[in-house]
């Protein structure tokens, strides 16, 4: 079976910096896919290159055996992949409600016309946005705060926030970039239900970035480690743990383990 | 059907009543005063769609203006000298010279305020044409870079009619003339003058009612929230899927037609159009009263164009004064209020705020 995601010797450089060397990634349908790597190892990289914010220097990108190097970051988006940003992007002064309404933008069939003369179709389109909205905000359990300004919610509604809306676009493939940062040890254990959750119901293939060790481990079933551009892992939790040159990247050479990192 | 038009309806009526409330006399001060007032209601509004919903800081709306009135003012001034022999009104509808026994429903029909709505309409789509012109190479410039683009539109379009041939006023030169030399016959530096008086707060509150109904509607669907996500965060929205560049095009393109049809109004409104005065001043202005209602709220256009259109007015008992006392009030309410009178909401929005706080207060 062909692999939905489907990244092969992509490379990508900025001025003299090798950002993304030679890299090559398989994930397949239904994944829980996790990608780590300590600071700088171009974990970010991967996610803009795969949503059309950088066009790769050199490879192949296909989901779903369509090549989507080179597409814009919206027809990416049309094409199937969502994403969530490492350093929140909500719109900031709407309503949690209207943030999800944005991305049901793609679901819209009305036309101009249709807005303006407020036709029966219309009306029942955005009757339908509202609903597919909601039931959005009820599974990311952001109900009840649907008319809040994205800007004051706490910071973890905030990142569920940003998942409610990366899947209002219906995507197949979710992008998460460290959704776990910032919480607390309570809220990160919701959040491993949670994204579990997002896969097993609503059949979402998920492709994670995350430096808490805990969450990956225990919620991803496939790893990729990168350093420095390169891969130099790969497989599952159990291996990733006991690899030699992922605990050198994270560590040192000198291989010791450390409380509260790779290990 | 009739849930879906009834808004435009009452803004019909609306017109009307105005219309027969400030009376027969297009040119006396309170009717000129309420006419100048929708006017400013059209463009701050429609200005609202780039600079408020959209985010981005256009600079030329009165060049947009000026190729609406231009267009329209050509259009009926060398149209009624050809059909009509004179380029005076031909009123019909409305107009106060209404005899109904002596005119004939069909006489409405074939009266010049027709022809002057059908000119409106070509001002506004001259406009929204160069909209789409200006807007799609443009419109991938952000914040100053853009206001400048748009700055220098605004004075391009201003110099280009300035460099135009003399407006033709013998009937015998018009009749002979070609089409392309009568739409560069605009004027000169001096503007063209003589062109009939259709304007009527009927027809300029219609617009309004158009404009606002229009507008609010765009604001309330996928369209203005796509609009919004842009103003919001441009990566974000591309994110979503939202084609940017192409919808602030569509917001550019919507915006220049209503300022054309206001430029239009403004044409037939005392007979007479000059780019001069529709520079990057006029610019501002429309910018001070969008900034003033708040960047995004319709209702808090509306009520800041009313109010900047009335207060100069009022300011003229300080005489030369005037524009230092106006200047340090504009100053005073963006110290107060630096998000504008309404913010990014509506009038309503507020009012609703404000009981749900008073309702939960004793909770």
């Amino acid at each position: 079976m062909t692999p939905l995601l489907e990244i092969e010797s992509v490379s990508k450089s900025f001025g003299g910096l090798k950002a993304l060397c030679d890299f090559s990634l398989r994930v397949p349908a239904g994944a829980l896919y996790g990608l780590i790597g300590p600071n700088g190892a171009g974990k970010t990289t991967v996610f803009n290159l795969l949503t059309g914010v950088y066009r790769p220097d050199a490879g192949r990108m296909r989901l779903a055996e369509k090549s989507i190097a080179g597409l814009r970051t919206f027809e990416i988006t049309r094409a199937g992949i969502a994403r969530t940003f490492q350093n929140i992007r909500l719109f900031p002064n709407l309503s949690v409600l209207d943030n999800v309404k944005v991305a049901c933008h793609l679901r819209a069939r009305h036309t101009l016309a249709g807005a303006i003369l407020r036709t029966r179709a219309h009306r029942a389109d955005e009757r339908s946005i509202a609903e597919h909205a909601a039931r959005l905000l009820d599974l990311l359990g952001l109900c009840g705060r649907e008319d809040a300004v994205a800007r004051n919610l706490c910071y973890g509604d905030q990142r569920r926030l940003e998942i409610a809306r990366a899947l209002a676009t219906s995507p197949r493939l979710l992008l998460l970039d460290e959704p776990a940062a910032g919480m607390n040890p309570q809220e990160k254990i919701a959040l491993r239900h949670l994204i579990r959750k997002l896969r097993d119901d609503l059949g979402v293939t998920i492709l994670l970035i995350e430096h808490d060790m805990g969450v990956v481990m225990g919620l991803c079933e496939k790893i990729t480690v990168l350093d420095h551009g390169i891969v130099i892992a790969g497989g599952t939790p159990a291996e990733i743990q006991r690899d030699p040159s992922v605990i050198g990247a994270y560590l040192g050479t000198a291989a010791e383990s450390k409380p509260g990192t790779a290990v | 059907m009739f849930v879906s038009g009834a808004p435009l309806l009452a803004g019909v009526l609306a017109a009307l009543g105005l219309h027969f409330f400030f009376g027969r006399d297009a040119l006396a001060y309170p009717s000129k005063l309420a006419q100048d007032a929708g006017i400013a209601i059209i463009l701050a509004v429609s200005l609202t769609l780039v600079n408020g919903f959209t985010g981005q800081f256009s600079m030329g709306h009165a060049g947009f203006m000026a190729i609406g009135g231009y267009t329209a003012a050509a259009i009926t001034y060398y149209g009624s000298c050809l059909m009509w022999e004179s380029p005076e009104a031909r009123g019909g509808l409305l107009s106060w010279a209404l005899d109904l026994e002596r005119a004939p429903i069909a006489a409405w029909l074939t009266s010049g305020d027709l022809f002057f709505i059908g000119a409106c309409l070509a001002g506004g789509l001259a406009a929204a044409a160069a909209g789409y012109l200006v807007g799609l190479p443009s419109l991938r410039l952000r914040g100053d870079y853009l206001a400048i683009v748009t700055l220098g539109f605004g004075e391009i379009v201003r110099v280009l009619i300035q460099t135009t041939r003399p407006q033709l006023t013998e009937p015998a030169e018009i009749a002979g003339a070609s089409i392309p030399v009568l739409a560069t016959s605009l004027g000169e530096s001096l503007g063209m003058s003589g062109v009939p008086f259709y304007t009527s707060i009927f027809w300029i509150y219609l617009f309004v009612a158009i404009t606002l109904v229009l507008t609010y509607r765009i604001k309330q669907s996928s369209f203005g929230r796509a609009f919004i996500s842009i103003r919001e965060d441009e990566i974000a929205a591309e994110a979503m899927g939202v084609h940017a560049t192409r919808y602030k095009v569509r917001a550019f393109v919507i915006s220049a037609f209503f300022a054309g049809i206001a430029g239009a109004l403004f044409a037939h409104q005392i007979g007479a159009i000059n780019a001069g005065e529709l520079g990057f001043l006029k610019s501002f202005e429309i910018i001070i009263i969008v900034v003033l209602g708040g960047l995004g709220s319709i209702s808090g256009a509306v009520v800041a164009a009313v109010v900047l259109t009335i207060v100069p007015e009022w300011l003229r008992e300080f005489a030369q004064y005037r524009m230092i006392v106006y200047a340090f009030l504009l100053i005073l309410i963006m110290v107060l209020r630096p998000q504008g009178l309404f913010g990014v909401r509506e009038i309503w929005d507020l009012w609703g705020k404000g009981r749900r706080a008073r309702a939960e207060a004793p909770a």
